[in-house]
């Protein structure tokens, strides 16, 4: 165990952090003991710089750095095509597709009566003001595929279809480049109910 | 299907064992209460599903003051030797390997061990609340195949998530929690719809197989009864009538003060009557019995017949629940396959195991081969 109460301090906080144990909270702990100090304080300088200066976007809840985050400040992207979607790491997965040249809006979460979400506790009426204001013609429900995801979606389409938008899901399917012969049974039997018509 | 060699470490009373069942046929594990008969069924249960068929927790099966208790098999199916490990520690979620490799997926550990269980708790699907029947289908339901577990998976997440909101909504009609309320109102409809429409095919692709067991376990019943048994019948009734979504939409102000959800798959009944009177509550006991092992038989033999491989049967202490008839009766119809049966008395002498293994004080003795 970590000797010494200040160093004990910091292998509690880290392993307070997501994925890490006791272990590596301990190995992280000794490794900073020994890195030189500016890299160290590098570290700690992000830390607080994230803390004090990342805030979440006004108009989609994206993270930011300022009023408007990167996208919602990019005046080339389409504003007429919002991808909703349950989490901030959602927006950076779909960028990293470069298929996506419209905007976000990020809900923070998903229908969860057990854990007390409701569409109060999500972005729903900020998402509803943007249709008009932003001239939204189409909406992409990406949602994660469980349970609550989909539930969110539903409850998204239902809100949204009678105010004349455009209102899409996300497609469930197989992963390329994979084999079919590890694909699991429910995604595989997805795949096939959504098949498409070859163009030929 | 069938397992070779057994090896427990640390599991229940034993410190270190090995059980060398016969491949094929019927193996008897003897011994005194206590001794630890039911154990070594309940592991090779837990190689094949990762719980005790006695409800038992981690921590319970495993041994003293052991942290961790280990089960190994050797699987042989066909010409195809296999081994299933699971560690069960004491304080944590267990592993499953096949072959030493980690199992990421159920169908693949299915394809190298499966089994049929029939304990005396059993009873308690003809003789308990319609929860215990439900489950007797959703278990077969899920063990033969992912979509359908799935699917019991879903509608237990939903039902809880309306529960949850009929909570919140405290009898109050809110706005927002009407507006919700209908979504988890649809997804229920279809995956309840979907969960009740695989119940009774399953039902019926059961119920051949139950009419015959107990026509067989029931023919001995005849002598000492009033020759009343007459033939067993089971059907699924859902517990509403037309489309699910309407029937939610006809019962939603009950369930906004209620605070439940009064229709749908959760309570839906698997009847059994027996020459037309309800099994639960006007068959004897004798009866009830002959109708549970039915019920269990019938879902061997179907799953042997849908995989064309028998699964092992674990028969624990059968014999202290039948009468020395309905055993013989038992014995004669059990289907090809290997069978792991526990016993504290003498099995009835029509009983020819293929190998008799004495349990005493944690010790597996086989008792001298074949018979």
């Amino acid at each position: 165990m970590a000797s010494g109460s200040l160093l004990q301090a910091l292998v509690d906080e880290l392993g307070r952090l997501p994925g890490i144990g006791p272990k590596s909270a301990q190995r992280i702990a000794f490794h900073l003991l020994k890195v030189a100090d500016e890299d160290a304080r590098r570290l700690a300088d992000a830390i607080v710089d994230v803390k004090e200066r990342v805030t979440l976007c006004s108009r989609c809840f994206n993270v930011a750095e300022g009023e408007l985050c990167d996208i919602c400040s990019d005046t080339r992207r389409d504003g007429s095509v919002l991808c909703v979607v349950e989490d901030p790491r959602d927006v950076a997965a779909l960028e990293k597709t470069q298929e996506f040249r419209g905007r976000y809006h990020v809900l923070h979460g998903a229908l969860n009566p057990i854990e007390g979400v409701g569409p109060d506790q999500l972005r729903v009426r900020e998402l509803l003001s943007r249709l008009d204001d932003e001239g939204v013609t189409e909406v992409i429900l990406c949602t994660n595929p469980n349970l609550e995801g989909e539930a969110t979606a539903m409850y998204l389409a239902r809100l949204l279809k009678p105010l004349g938008t455009r209102v899409t899901r996300l497609a469930s399917g197989l992963p390329v480049g994979g084999d079919l012969e590890y694909a699991d049974e429910l995604t595989l039997g997805r795949a096939l109910e959504g098949r498409r018509e070859v163009d030929a | 299907m069938s397992v070779t060699r057994l090896w427990l470490t640390d599991f229940r009373c034993f410190t270190e064992a090995v059980f060398e069942p016969d491949p094929e046929g019927l193996t008897v594990l003897r011994g005194e209460n206590g001794a630890g008969k039911t154990s070594v069924l309940e592991a090779v249960g837990w190689l094949a599903t990762q719980r005790s068929f006695r409800g038992a927790p981690r921590d319970v099966v495993v041994r003293g003051r052991a942290d961790r208790a280990v089960v190994r098999a050797e699987t042989l199916q066909g010409t195809r030797q296999q081994l299933v490990e699971a560690e069960i520690p004491r304080d944590r979620t267990g592993r499953i390997q096949v072959n030493r490799q980690p199992v990421r997926r159920r169908v693949q550990l299915a394809e190298t061990l499966r089994v049929s269980v029939f304990s005396p708790e059993d009873l308690v699907v003809v003789q308990g609340g319609p929860g215990g029947r439900r489950e007797y289908l959703d278990d077969i339901l899920v063990a033969r195949h992912p979509r359908d577990e799935a699917l019991v998976g879903e509608v237990e997440r939903v039902l809880r998530q309306r529960a949850a909101l009929l909570h919140q909504a405290g009898g109050r009609h809110v706005p927002e929690v009407l507006s919700t309320l209908d979504v988890w109102d649809s997804r229920l409809a279809s995956a309840g719809e979907a969960l009740a429409a695989a119940r009774a095919e399953l039902v019926d692709a059961l119920r051949p197989f139950v009419v015959q067991a107990h026509g067989r376990l029931a023919g001995a019943d005849a002598p000492e009864g009033n020759g009343e048994s007459g033939g067993v019948e089971l059907a699924y009734r859902r517990s509403w009538t037309g489309p699910l979504a309407d029937a939610l939409a006809d019962a939603r102000q009950d369930d906004l003060r209620r605070q439940a959800t009064s229709v749908g798959p959760h309570r839906d009944e698997l009847e059994l009557t027996l020459a037309g009177r309800p099994a639960r509550s006007q068959a004897s006991q004798g009866e009830q019995r002959s109708v549970a092992l039915s019920l269990r038989l019938a879902a061997h033999q179907l799953a042997t017949e849908e995989q064309g491989v028998a699964p092992v049967l674990l028969l624990d202490d059968v014999f202290s629940e039948l009468d020395a008839r309905r055993a013989e009766a038992l014995v004669a119809q059990l289907p090809a396959g290997q069978v792991l049966l526990t016993t504290a008395v003498d099995p009835p002498a029509v009983v020819a195991p293929d190998r008799v293994v004495d349990v005493q004080g944690g010790r597996l003795v086989p008792a001298g081969g074949p018979r």
